[in-house]
């Protein structure tokens, strides 16, 4: 249910967002994820990569000087059909939790996409989900994608 | 001898705890010597006292030093190279120079007996700090025309320290060797120490594996929190030194343990707070310009040298059992103030803030703009890795609680500026922290 997220701090300057992509590039990380949050005054990149490359990623970015950090956020699969966002947004309403961020995969499994949630409080809603039969995926799942 | 006075070393007792009465008998003399010797022999103060009115005689004691004209910076470029010497070329031994890196040169020329003044100047510093013969100190302020270098070079070993003349630069190998030579004390700028310190860190070496017990620091200004940051950085005690090449090189005041503010080396200097507007002196306690009479120097001599640092002076006892008054911290310079809107800002105001608040870095930079005829203040602050979040509110609430801080402090409204780490360029000699672009 929880996957490793890594947040890159970028300034809100022409080419940085480029600066970071070439530097995981020319390290061979794929991005299977991937958020912006922007700002009038500076940005975070969030990015969701295989378990075995984020410490490497980690390394080479803060020796280019880049503030990164990682945090476990909420994985989960949304089936490809209408309404089905929506149901899962209605659990996290009815659990009374704020939803901080929310984006999802370049992936498709087993007919759903896959989203990153992030929440104020994962664990009542992991409780609902459960109960909702929510398809959930864990970091070993993303692994093997 | 009392128990204050043993746990604070003194360099000369005689000198630096005379009885104030007899400081001030010493000093009138000496004003009286240094006054004929610059009236006699540099044409340019012989002439402003002559278009003041004033005689060499008609300066008896301390009280008649207002009687006297001021001396500036300007001076030391105009009159630049050897206009303001007062001995013969034969007798310089020494030339230093200005460590500012904009407008023309100055230098400053030293005789021999100069020279030993000021080594002697920079011996009571190290002393009050803890330091004497069985310390290891290493040096890491530049060598050079720059006083720092050699002016701490040359204290150390008046102390009968083993110096370590590292000079600026090459971080990795000064870490090196203070951690294998096993370095006591350390003489640098606090901005080149914070750097030192944050390596040390980074490198995983921690301060107990090092034997650094305390430093003079010095060269620029700083603050209280970043005396406290410094001091936990490197686990030692900081000590604040000052100086300016004009009138000696550092050690012209230093701090002794007490961290009290910094004793003025009165028995060779003569210092006055003026009111940097109307040039009037200020009683003790008022905070204003700093201005120094040189009273011991042969090669210079300056009189009423107007320095442009701001501060208070101080000359209730202090414990450590010095009676030289004391200057407080520099808390700004009348030039490097920016006026901001209106209202004065001065760098060490924003600084004070930026360390005092929690996981923010210490680096800043200050830019200031005009835009459509309003003065607009960027504050440009490194992110640090407790400061970092993956939400954007969390990010924007530190950003706020920085804004209304300085807003409390100064009264102005910036525009807080997060950067990345490492952005801002380290100094390793004076750290640079005003981009002015305004064309006023």
């Amino acid at each position: 249910m929880f996957i490793s997220q890594i947040s890159v701090f970028l300034e809100n300057a022409r080419g940085t967002l480029r600066e970071m992509t070439k530097l995981l590039a020319e390290n061979g990380v794929d991005i299977m994820a991937l958020s912006i949050a922007d700002t009038s005054n500076f940005g975070i990149v969030r990015l969701i990569i295989r378990e075995n490359c984020i410490d490497n990623a980690l390394k080479h970015l803060k020796n280019a000087g880049f503030m990164a950090k990682k945090n476990d956020v909420l994985c989960v699969g949304i089936p490809n059909k209408p309404g089905a966002l929506d149901h899962i947004l209605a659990i996290i309403e009815e659990a009374d939790v704020s939803i901080e961020y929310i984006y999802s995969f370049n992936y498709n499994v087993d007919g759903n996409a896959l989203f990153v949630l992030r929440l104020m409080d994962s664990e009542k809603v992991i409780e609902l989900f459960k109960e909702n039969n929510i398809k959930m995926y864990s970091q070993e799942d993303i692994n093997r994608l | 001898m009392n128990s204050a006075l043993k746990e604070h070393k003194i360099y000369d007792p005689q000198m630096e705890c005379m009885n104030r009465d007899e400081l001030r008998e010493l000093q009138s003399k000496r004003l009286r010597e240094t006054v004929k010797l610059e009236y006699e022999n540099v044409p340019l103060y012989r002439s402003r006292m002559d278009a003041k009115g004033v005689k060499p005689e008609d300066i008896r004691t301390v009280d008649d030093l207002r009687l006297l004209p001021f001396s500036e910076k300007t001076d030391l470029r105009d009159e630049f190279p050897f206009g303001l010497f007062a001995a013969p070329k034969s007798q310089i031994v020494r030339i230093q120079g200005s460590s500012g890196t904009t407008g023309k040169p100055i230098v400053a020329g030293y005789t021999q007996s100069d020279v030993e003044i000021w080594t002697e100047m920079v011996a009571r510093a190290i002393t009050a700090a803890g330091g004497g013969k069985d310390d290891i100190i290493q040096v890491s302020y530049g060598y050079g025309l720059f006083t720092g270098g050699l002016g701490a070079h040359q204290g150390a070993t008046k102390v009968g320290a083993m110096v370590l003349p590292m000079s600026s630069g090459n971080t990795q190998r000064q870490i090196l060797m203070m951690k294998e030579l096993g370095v006591t004390m350390l003489c640098c700028t606090p901005s080149y120490a914070t750097f030192l310190g944050e390596t040390i860190r980074e490198m995983g070496i921690k301060p107990e594996e090092l034997k650094l017990k305390s430093g003079c620091f010095g060269a620029e200004p700083w603050s209280e929190e970043m005396r406290a940051h410094l001091e936990e950085l490197l686990g030692i005690d900081a000590c604040d030194i000052y100086g300016l090449t004009e009138i000696a090189g550092p050690g012209v005041a230093f701090e002794c343990l007490e961290k009290k503010g910094m004793h003025v080396n009165e028995d060779h200097v003569i210092v006055e707070i003026i009111d940097p507007v109307t040039g009037e002196p200020l009683p003790y306690g008022e905070s204003g310009e700093l201005v120094f009479s040189t009273i011991t120097k042969t090669g210079m001599p300056m009189l009423r040298y107007r320095t442009h640092d701001i501060c208070k002076l101080d000359a209730s006892p202090c414990k450590c059992g010095r009676t030289h008054v004391r200057m407080e911290r520099i808390t700004g310079r009348t030039d490097d103030m920016l006026v901001i809107s209106g209202v004065n800002v001065f760098p060490s105001q924003i600084e004070s803030v930026l360390v005092g608040l929690n996981g923010v870095s210490p680096h800043y930079m200050l830019v200031v703009d005009r835009v459509k005829s309003r003065d607009k203040l960027e504050v440009q602050v490194e992110l640090t890795e407790e400061m970092f979040s993956d939400t954007v509110a969390e990010i924007e609430k530190l950003r706020d609680d920085i804004k209304e801080k300085i807003k409390s402090v100064v009264g102005i409204n910036t525009k807080i500026q997060l950067v990345p780490p490492k952005s801002i360029p380290r100094s390793e000699g004076k750290a640079k922290r005003i981009i002015d672009k305004r064309n006023i």
